[in-house]
């Protein structure tokens, strides 16, 4: 009898197994809606849990990315990005640039000519106009809690001739225009305001998005509701989106799974198989421009070194050379990001600039015949040494993150069978990522040997490119601002990232920041570990997902229907 | 007793102001600061620091933020949160209620459950009765709140799905009696299994001690029935002490559980002092510790004033 249990058990169990597919919608070309229009159902809501809360959702305060998830279907600008990383308009009615004449280079000025569509309200049925845009740069730039300028920094002047254009006087070449305006704030409500921190526009924005935010329980809640007044007829389809707010990425995924939220945002690699086996979810695997890397100090390890200075082991390129012939980036990804990554190689991984180069790949034997040949003989302990200086280095990454842990254990081991010895000193991301030199920041201080952590380029390379890899961005003790840490300088990078600064060619560009990148990887002074994915989980019954590498997402709230 | 009274309270005022300070060097002393936030953002230009620093004050020296903190403090304004923008007031004000509502319930279901275990097991004393109680109560006592609510959380949420796994409310529904109460039962069991084996043994204990009086012998041999022998005389007397250690947990009431409400997705004061530390939003952080630290001292004078008023015995020097 029980060995007949026992089969029958074990069948049941086989048959459940193969039935289950990870159903991932598939990511289609056009940026718009695909869904049949005879399949969709209108009405209803969809709980999504986030497990992190924002603390605002003002346009020009909102500092995290929850909050852009959460704002994303309330609050428009003038163009957005698709997920192949071109340009569409949204507010306005085509993308200006040279060929069509909306953007006239002057010399080292520009000037970008922004046509409204017309009939456009914001959801409490007032009127957008140009002055609206005109008025979200003056207050952007007036606001003194507004999180950053970028782009709005760069204009001289904006004209309205009339109700549906605005003429945008750059004061030099400004390539990211297109995005510049991706939020506009509506003048009519917010120009009367002498502190916009003091009023209800923290918590409820007004905007001109498929839905509005009603109600915003702190540490709770926050609900959308249709907007009446959105521009397209007939969307959305989703009668209300309700933003639950729970303490953990743990939690969001076990309300996922007892069916009481119906999505979650931002799952970690290592939750993806629970999703995978449990039948009614489903997975959206998003391609991210977030690359994760080791940047390796070539300067001396000390507080402000003289740029001009050499570390001591690692000036040595076959140092270098060797930590990335021993670093098995492939299996790192297997075996802890359960394949939900690719490896990197270069910190544009996506869009028009991306690079097309690759990094070489994982050959221990190759590591070690390199520090031999380099004279790095090893010692009766296993470790190398050369002219008495012994090959031993710290490795930090931020504290508390169990991928990033695992992956130093991983790599600790590697090395050391190479004759490398590393020493873990991890710090809080508050300090390690702090980004300033009061704060303590290594990168900046340039106390470090080899860090490790994930930045996320923007969709245009030069904000990334320029401040990391010209020898003008290496931060001294007068001017911390520049984000070389691994104090890289050659001469045929910077005049490569200054031809590219100076033009809106976007050929001229990609060869330009190609030809940085690659004398970047020939100088291995970065192992490129990891581009990361997004990952997000929805049940079954939510429809209308598509992926977007330049969003998060929320990009197409409009697009999502419940099938009943 | 009067001059007591205004003697603690005015005692009271440099031990709040201290607590402070303290609290403020704390905050400060933190690596991050409340604009760490803002780092991870790549447009983020050392110019908007700057910027952002002054205009929250952030640039001043230490001490004059200090004392411009408390300035506004006193004449009423309690500032504004870094991260929100909200006023300080209206945050606290928002979860305050949801925190008596989870707190209050906690407070009733452990007094309406120690008050008659502590007694019977007092009365019972090293019955199997006795002995089942206390196992239980020391199992719960030496366990982790935080451990407590995620093991409920697991085994009647995912496992048993007989409750929810969170938060206050079924959201999206209209308001129903029963879905709050199904939403309470988690929070408040893992808070009060652990809180209410402190009380049973302190009244046990209590009980036995004026059970072993003399003037409990007279009681009995006046004939009083048992009942009356212990619930007027003996209870009346024991309980005295357990005033003292309630009235010490009615700030809880307004603080709330800060492991329990994060676990729980509960929006209450702990959850609240848990987002604001680790953002280091100090307004709000100085504004919570204004409230608790308060309640603490004035509860504290409370069950003093209340033990002396309760036994006539006790005299104010």
């Amino acid at each position: 009898m029980s060995r007949v249990l026992t089969l029958f058990f074990a069948a049941v169990f086989v048959a459940t197994a193969c039935g289950q597919t990870p159903t991932t919608p598939s990511a289609s070309a056009s940026g718009a809606a695909s869904a049949t229009a005879a399949a969709i159902t209108r009405g209803g809501t969809v709980i999504v849990a986030i497990w992190q809360e924002p603390s605002t959702l003002a346009a020009h305060y909102q500092n995290q990315t929850v909050s852009g998830v959460v704002t994303d279907g309330v609050i428009e600008g003038l163009a957005s990005t698709t997920n192949d990383g071109n340009y569409v308009p949204v507010l306005a009615q085509t993308v200006p640039d040279v060929a069509n004449g909306g953007v006239v280079v002057k010399g080292t000025k520009m000037d970008v000519t922004w046509k409204l569509k017309p009939g456009i309200k914001w959801s409490d049925g007032e009127p957008l106009d140009s002055s609206d845009i005109k008025y979200t740069w003056d207050i952007w730039m007036k606001d003194p809690k507004t999180n950053n300028r970028t782009g709005f920094d760069q204009i001289e002047s904006i004209d309205t001739p009339d109700a549906t254009t605005a003429i945008v006087h750059y004061k030099a070449i400004y390539a990211p225009y297109p995005l510049n305006f991706g939020a506009l704030m509506p003048r009519h409500l917010l120009e009367k305001e002498a502190d916009i921190s003091k009023t209800d526009y923290n918590r409820k924005p007004l905007g001109t998005g498929p839905f509005k935010v009603t109600d915003f329980k702190a540490g709770d809640s926050i609900t959308l509701e249709k907007n009446t007044n959105y521009r397209e007829q007939g969307k959305p389809y989703l009668d209300k989106i309700i933003f639950k707010s729970v303490p953990s990425s743990q939690v969001a995924l076990a309300q996922l799974q007892a069916g009481e939220v119906q999505a979650m945002w931002n799952l970690t690699e290592a939750q993806t198989p629970d999703v995978e086996k449990t039948q009614g979810l489903a997975l959206q695997v998003t391609p991210a421009p977030t690359v994760e890397r080791i940047e390796i100090n070539t300067a001396q390890n000390r507080e402000y070194p003289d740029p001009n200075s050499t570390h001591p082991i690692l000036a040595d390129s076959a140092v270098r050379r060797a930590l990335l012939y021993a670093t098995p980036k492939q299996q790192i990804i297997d075996k802890l990001l359960f394949g939900k990554a690719k490896p990197g190689s270069s910190p544009v991984s996506q869009g028009w600039a991306k690079y097309t180069g690759t990094q070489e790949g994982y050959d221990p034997a190759k590591a070690s015949s390199t520090l031999e040949a380099s004279s790095w003989v090893k010692g009766s302990d296993g470790i190398r040494t050369k002219n008495g200086v012994r090959l031993s280095l710290t490795y930090a990454t931020t504290t508390g993150d169990q991928l990033r842990e695992r992956v130093q254990q991983v790599l600790v081991d590697e090395w050391k069978a190479v004759g490398i010895e590393v020493k873990i000193q991890n710090q809080p991301s508050s300090v390690l990522l702090s980004g300033s030199c009061t704060g303590k920041d290594p990168r900046k201080l340039g106390t470090f040997d080899l860090i490790m952590y994930a930045s996320t380029p923007s969709i245009d390379p030069h904000t990334t490119i320029a401040p990391r890899y010209s020898s003008k961005g290496i931060p001294t003790q007068a001017d911390c601002s520049g984000q070389n840490y691994t104090r890289f300088k050659s001469p045929d990078a910077d005049k490569a990232i200054d031809e590219a600064g100076s033009t809106l060619d976007l050929e001229k560009r990609k060869t330009a920041y190609n030809t940085v990148m690659k004398l970047l990887n020939d100088a291995y002074v970065i192992i490129w570990m990891y581009d990361r994915a997004r990952i997000d989980a929805r049940v079954n019954a939510v429809q209308g997902w598509q992926p977007n590498t330049w969003g998060n997402f929320t990009w197409n709230v409009s697009d999502w229907w419940l099938k009943k | 007793m009067g001059r007591y009274v205004v003697r603690r309270l005015l005692q009271a005022v440099p031990l709040l102001l201290a607590i402070s300070v303290a609290a403020f060097a704390i905050i400060k002393a933190q690596p991050g600061g409340p604009l760490a936030a803002y780092e991870g953002n790549p447009d983020f230009t050392e110019a908007d620091r700057v910027r952002l620093e002054h205009a929250f004050g952030l640039d001043q020296p230490l001490p004059l933020q200090y004392l411009n903190w408390l300035g506004s403090f006193l004449r009423l304004d309690w500032g504004y949160s870094f991260a929100s923008h909200q006023p300080v007031l209206m945050l606290i004000g928002e979860r305050l209620p949801n925190t008596l509502y989870l707190m209050g319930t906690v407070f009733v279901v452990v007094l309406l459950v120690a008050i008659p275990v502590g007694v019977l097991t007092a009365v019972k004393q090293y019955s199997w009765f006795d002995h089942i109680v206390t196992g239980t109560i020391f199992t719960f006592l030496s366990t982790p709140t935080f451990w407590l609510g995620l093991l409920l959380i697991i085994v009647f949420g995912l496992q048993l799905r007989w409750l929810p796994l969170g938060g206050m409310q079924t959201l999206g529904a209209s308001f129903d009696v029963g879905d709050r109460l199904r939403h309470l039962i988690l929070p408040v069991a893992t808070i009060a299994l652990v809180q209410m084996g402190s009380h049973v043994r302190f009244l046990r204990a209590s009980m036995l001690e004026t059970i072993g009086q003399d003037y409990m012998r007279t009681a009995r041999a006046k004939g009083l029935a048992e009942r009356i022998v212990i619930m007027r005389h003996a209870l009346k007397n024991a309980a005295i002490p357990l005033v003292t250690i309630i009235a010490l947990d009615m700030p809880e009431l307004f603080v709330g559980a800060l492991v329990t409400e994060q676990i729980f997705g509960w929006p209450g004061m702990g959850r609240l002092f848990w987002d604001a530390a680790t953002r280091s939003d100090y307004p709000v952080l100085q504004g919570i510790l204004a409230v608790s630290s308060s309640l603490i001292v004035l509860a504290n004078l409370f069950a003093d004033v209340m033990y002396g008023w309760l036994d006539p015995r006790i005299r104010f020097s």
